[in-house]
């Protein structure tokens, strides 16, 4: 289209110079006819003898930018259009995945039914351990039971809820559970259930974990992976800290995750 | 079995601590510290006597490891 605009006057210039482009020597007449060319197509276009026939060079050029304009902004409104629509598709999935996904049904240390909707609203700092470990889970869960003594110490910011889910429900009954979690925060909340209930919430989170051999006493040490894992209140999975993070950069990413976060569930 | 309380992991905690301190300052020389050893053999359940001996064996290799006591052999002759 852009051709239509500036052939003819292309064109219509190159007509009249053509039987002179015959005689041309090389070098020296054909840099000259070029200037005329060139010169030909300034502004100062008033004192030529040859009337134009179509639109002057600046309102070619106006034209031309003006079109490449709105080529630009139908680019920029398509990449709009496709951008929002792939916001929509996310929230959508991450919506489903609020509802749908790692959904646990679990007894709390006091004997009631929990599942994952319970904790809806909340911000849940959750780790998973075994209450006979030797030093690992006391010193994860001390460090979580800091992050949040750190954060409700903070006004307006909402309370984090603690949850320690056991991957060793042959041992781990309600009332261990309870004894365990009295020793590190009054809102703590152990979970435990059947050995299916745990392999289902253990999947869901992706925590791996392997009873060891029983010794004489009958006991075993449970190789799990460590870490603390991170819900938003839709109930998402947002961060998790390893073992490497301290309590100071945990509670600095969660302040920055709260300040960040937008519901998708109304 | 109960798991051990919060007061019970302590006291192991503490003489495991001692026992390891008494091990730094004889070179690893277990005779010289059977005192704490039963100590702490009497404060901790058995599994995690074996953990922390685990755990102790781990820790020197580690020291030892990133003093560049290991290095990658200078032939590639097969060993």
């Amino acid at each position: 289209m852009l051709l239509l605009i500036w052939a003819p006057k292309v064109w219509h210039r190159l007509s009249p110079l053509k039987p002179p482009a015959l005689l041309w020597t090389p070098g020296g007449e054909a840099v000259h006819v070029r200037y005329r060319l060139l010169s030909r197509q300034g502004p100062g276009e008033r004192g030529r003898q040859t009337q134009p026939q179509g639109p002057g060079f600046r309102t070619r050029l106006l034209i031309t930018g003006l079109f490449g304009a709105g080529l630009g902004g139908a680019w920029l409104a398509a990449r709009a259009e496709k951008e929002r629509r792939r916001q929509q598709q996310r929230t959508e999935a991450l919506r489903q995945a609020a509802v749908g996904q790692g959904d646990f049904s679990l007894l709390d240390h006091r004997g009631q039914a929990r599942c994952k909707a319970d904790f809806r609203g909340q911000w849940v700092l959750m780790y998973f351990g075994f209450t006979h470990c030797p030093d690992i889970c006391p010193d994860e869960l001390e460090k979580l039971v800091q992050v949040v003594q750190e954060l409700e110490a903070e006004p307006g910011l909402p309370p984090v809820q603690p949850v320690f889910i056991t991957v060793d429900p042959e041992r781990d009954t309600v009332a261990a559970m309870a004894r365990y979690v009295q020793d590190f925060h009054p809102r703590l909340l152990g979970l435990t259930g059947s050995a299916e209930q745990v392999a289902q919430v253990s999947r869901s989170y992706r925590v791996y974990y392997s009873a060891g051999p029983k010794d004489e006493d009958q006991d075993y040490i449970v190789d799990h992976s460590i870490a603390i894992y991170l819900l938003s209140p839709d109930g998402l999975f947002t961060d998790y800290y390893s073992r490497a993070r301290s309590a100071q950069q945990i509670a600095d990413s969660v302040r920055r995750h709260m300040a960040a976060f937008r519901s998708v569930l109304h | 079995m109960a798991a051990p309380s919060m007061k019970e992991r302590q006291a192991c905690w503490g003489a495991r601590d001692e026992y390891w301190k008494c091990l730094d300052e004889n070179t690893e020389d277990a005779s010289q510290c059977k005192k704490l050893r039963s100590s702490f053999e009497s404060s901790c359940p058995q599994q995690w006597i074996k953990y922390f001996d685990k755990r102790r064996d781990y820790l020197k290799f580690k020291e030892k490891f990133e003093a560049g006591q290991f290095q990658p052999s200078k032939t590639t002759a097969k060993s």
